[in-house]
């Protein structure tokens, strides 16, 4: 396998600036499958592809509750993500103790992305191999928020993470700009649309392997809930009727470009689908 | 000499307080030590202190006033102290007590602010947010057995509501739409209740302050640890203001028929 | 860079033979790979601008800040690594809340930056850290008035009138030297800035961009806000109408 000189560990600098083993835990992000994230004015929701390693095991879980008003969908590492999304929730919950507020959505992204940065400067540690799509809604409304391993965090109108991931992003910017007015049965269509788009060409989404968070006002096909709409994670026979909505995928019209090959310097970046320290 | 102000002072009078217990109830100790209970001493009692704050809830929003004394014990120290501290863009925090302990307070309310300001995200603190991060405050400090020895009150006006509430150097924590500390309490509190329960939505801005002016009269002639010196803060849609000091009318020609105390012989 | 591969450039710990530290010339390098940032300093106050790359056409506009607020009446503008920037700010407001303890006052610019600097200063000793990947430009109006410094990845500090790190830096400082920046008003200083940024910012290398400016000083009250809107309207698009006659 290719090796290059400045890769060894995260306190060199490539000549050009660069931190690789920054970017190789970017590649560890795209081992895990597939999550998406969009947005409208009054919802934000995410939806994730979840694997399973075969028939006997139950299939893993992509999606965590952080506080009443935030949750997450993760892609990469499962262990990490349980840490940073426990450190998530003390943050969150010291809110509410100190202060008696709904811990603004950014500044507890910005917190673990603040984490994640030591991990990329000093020796001896690595760089956390997650990423995360955080939903949240505070007093300004709902929002979407990509953290990343490198230390970096953005808000999106939409965004998709993991395996495959690029193709799903075609799809989210081929469509964003209708977001905004969607009601939450349209919004979770698109997301079901894009999420498909990162399956292997002989898979499917089903009760099975998806799961849907959602955070805003109640839906037509929800039981009645508190005003605000805290999150709340669909599964199994829950999502049935969403994925009923879905349209028939148009084969010729609408090709999906050519999954992005892996990179050479990502180990096993090609390996099976179901890899199992992988989220 | 002994300096503290409290074990100066009155001469005992056997007539009502025959063992000078009156007002303050734990003074320092300065007799013979017990060895064997040579423990870590915490504060005892205030020093240089504020009295009453008031505030009431009318049409508009809050209104709060408070004087500018800083008692040392029973002498009038400093008179030029505000005791109306304006926190981020919404609120108003008023306090009676040890001053230098509120000097501490508005510290920590500074750090907090700016920590709020850098986050530039829009989220801002209000009363709401800032009563509940006091009253935390003052319970782990009471917790320590260390207390900010405070009486706070805390109003403001933020999205259309108006808050107030008091907390205290116990933690103790309750809202009302009238709200006094110190001799306040006593002597302002029923004054408030009367005029401003049940009228909450229809008190104007002239009234609640001419309200707060008359019990602030009334508490200068009763408090010795008072001053005809004090200001006003207004919180409402409109945003906080505090006022410049201002005096009040006030008569003493009573004083001479009194008899009993001061120069008069008879 | 003829030392690649010779060893003497792993480690920030470590000087070539002809008494280089190459781990600091490559941070450098993260630095030139960013969106431009630069700092006016004017009569009576301080402007900050930075070309904001667009990676994401799904990215919210105006969300993602990189300019950063250290205190009421200090501003912090960075170019390089992201995330290491937000990490200079943390320590900035450290030291802000730590002098702020001790006495009582808000801290000053210089001081500021004088710290940070020895912080990034340290970064460069040793082989168990790698140097910030960050030039930053801390601008901001204290008692001695208007002052901006720049902390370089190599921990050196130094105060200018009109400063620039990032990707187009050399001709942003160009363009700045040709200003009275003494003479300037802060409103001026808007204009100008964004006219650079604009000049800067290379329409056929580089993806989409967004202009995102604060100031502090007499027209902020002496507090380090955005600057209005309508004001970076009008910047942006005289900054444009400026672009078709220089071109």
């Amino acid at each position: 396998m290719f090796r290059n000189t400045y890769d060894s560990d995260n306190t060199v600098f490539s000549p050009q600036g660069r931190l690789h083993q920054v970017e190789y835990a970017l590649e560890a992000v795209k081992q895990g499958s597939a999550a998406v994230g969009l947005r409208s004015k009054t919802h934000a929701i995410l939806l994730a592809l979840k694997r399973s390693t075969g028939e006997l095991a139950s299939y893993q879980q992509k999606m965590f509750r952080i506080d009443d008003h935030v949750g997450i969908a993760i892609a990469g590492l499962t262990s990490d993500a349980r840490v940073l999304s426990n450190f998530m929730r003390q943050q969150a919950m010291g809110e509410r103790m100190m202060f008696n507020r709904p811990m603004p959505v950014n500044r507890l992204v910005t917190s673990i992305a603040d984490k994640a940065q030591v991990n990329t400067q000093e020796y001896g540690r690595r760089p956390y191999g997650v990423g995360f799509l955080v939903i949240g809604q505070d007093q300004s409304g709902p929002h979407l928020f990509e953290f990343s391993p490198s230390g970096n965090s953005y808000e999106y109108y939409a965004m998709s993470i993991g395996a495959r991931s690029q193709s799903a992003k075609t799809y989210l910017e081929r469509h964003y700009e209708s977001f905004a007015d969607c009601n939450l049965e349209d919004l979770i269509r698109h997301g079901l649309h894009a999420l498909r788009e990162t399956l292997q060409q002989d898979k499917e989404l089903n009760v099975n392997n998806t799961s849907i968070g959602i955070i805003g006002p109640m839906g037509q096909h929800e039981k009645p809930i508190s005003p605000p709409g805290s999150f709340r994670i669909l599964e199994n026979e829950k999502v049935e009727v969403y994925l009923q909505s879905m349209e028939k995928k148009e084969e010729a019209a609408d090709p999906a470009p050519a999954p992005v090959p892996a990179p050479a310097a990502a180990p096993g970046a090609a390996a099976d689908d179901d890899v199992q320290m992988s989220g | 000499m002994d300096h503290f102000p409290t074990n100066w002072g009155r001469p005992r009078n056997d007539a009502f307080d025959a063992y000078a217990t009156h007002p303050i109830h734990q003074r320092p100790y300065n007799g013979p030590k017990d060895t064997f209970a040579d423990g870590v001493q915490r504060t005892q009692q205030p020093i240089v202190t504020g009295t009453s704050v008031l505030a009431i809830k009318y049409k508009d929003g809050v209104m709060m006033a408070a004087d500018n004394l800083a008692s040392y014990g029973s002498l009038a120290r400093f008179k030029d102290v505000q005791r109306l501290h304006q926190v981020g863009n919404y609120t108003v925090i008023g306090a009676g007590g040890d001053m230098s302990d509120f000097q501490y307070i508005q510290y920590i309310l500074e750090e907090l602010s700016v920590e709020e300001i850098s986050a530039q995200d829009g989220h801002e603190l209000g009363p709401v947010e800032i009563h509940e991060y006091m009253s935390q405050v003052m319970y782990a400090r009471r917790s320590k057995m260390n207390p900010l020895w405070n009486s706070l009150l805390i109003a403001g006006f933020k999205d259309g509501k108006r808050f107030l509430s008091f907390v205290d150097l116990l933690g103790t924590t309750y809202t009302a739409s009238t709200l006094a500390t110190g001799y306040g309490a006593y002597i302002a509190q029923p004054l408030l209740r009367k005029a401003v329960e049940g009228r909450e939505d229809i008190i104007t801005e002239e009234e609640a302050r001419k309200i707060l002016e008359d019990s602030m009269r009334v508490l200068f002639y009763r408090d010795a640890r008072s001053l005809n010196k004090f200001q006003i803060a207004t919180i409402s849609s409109a945003g906080v203001s505090i006022s410049d000091s201002m005096q009040l009318d006030t008569t003493w020609s009573f004083a001479e028929d009194i008899r009993g105390y001061g120069a008069q012989t008879q | 860079m003829t030392s690649i591969g010779t060893g003497y450039d792993l480690s920030a710990s470590t000087y070539s033979p002809d008494g280089r530290i190459f781990q600091v010339e490559y941070a450098n390098k993260a630095v030139e790979n960013s969106g431009t940032a630069i700092g006016l300093r004017v009569k009576d106050g301080v402007v900050l601008a930075v070309e904001k790359l667009v990676h994401s056409k799904l990215l919210v506009p105006g969300a993602n800040r990189r300019i950063q607020t250290i205190d009421r009446h200090i501003g912090m503008a960075s170019a390089g690594l992201l995330a290491d920037g937000r990490k200079i700010s943390q320590l900035a407001r450290e030291e802000g809340s730590k002098i702020r303890k001790m006495w009582r006052e808000p801290l000053t610019v210089k001081a500021l930056s004088d710290r940070i600097s020895l912080g990034a200063q340290a970064y460069t000793l040793y082989s168990s850290v790698r140097p910030f990947g960050v030039s930053t430009i801390f601008g901001g109006v204290d008692k001695s008035g208007p002052s901006l410094y720049i902390v370089e990845p190599s921990g050196v500090c130094l105060g200018y009138h009109g400063a620039a790190v990032g990707k187009g830096r050399q001709l942003a400082k160009t363009e700045l030297e040709k200003l009275k920046l003494s003479e300037l008003s802060m409103r001026e200083a808007v204009m100008e800035a964004a006219r650079i940024i604009y000049l800067v910012h290379d329409d056929n290398k580089e993806k989409e961009f967004e202009l995102e400016m604060t100031w502090v000083g007499d027209e902020s009250n002496d507090l380090h806000l955005p600057v209005p809107d309508d004001l970076l309207e009008e910047a942006k698009s005289r900054a444009k109408a400026a672009l078709e006659t220089f071109e």
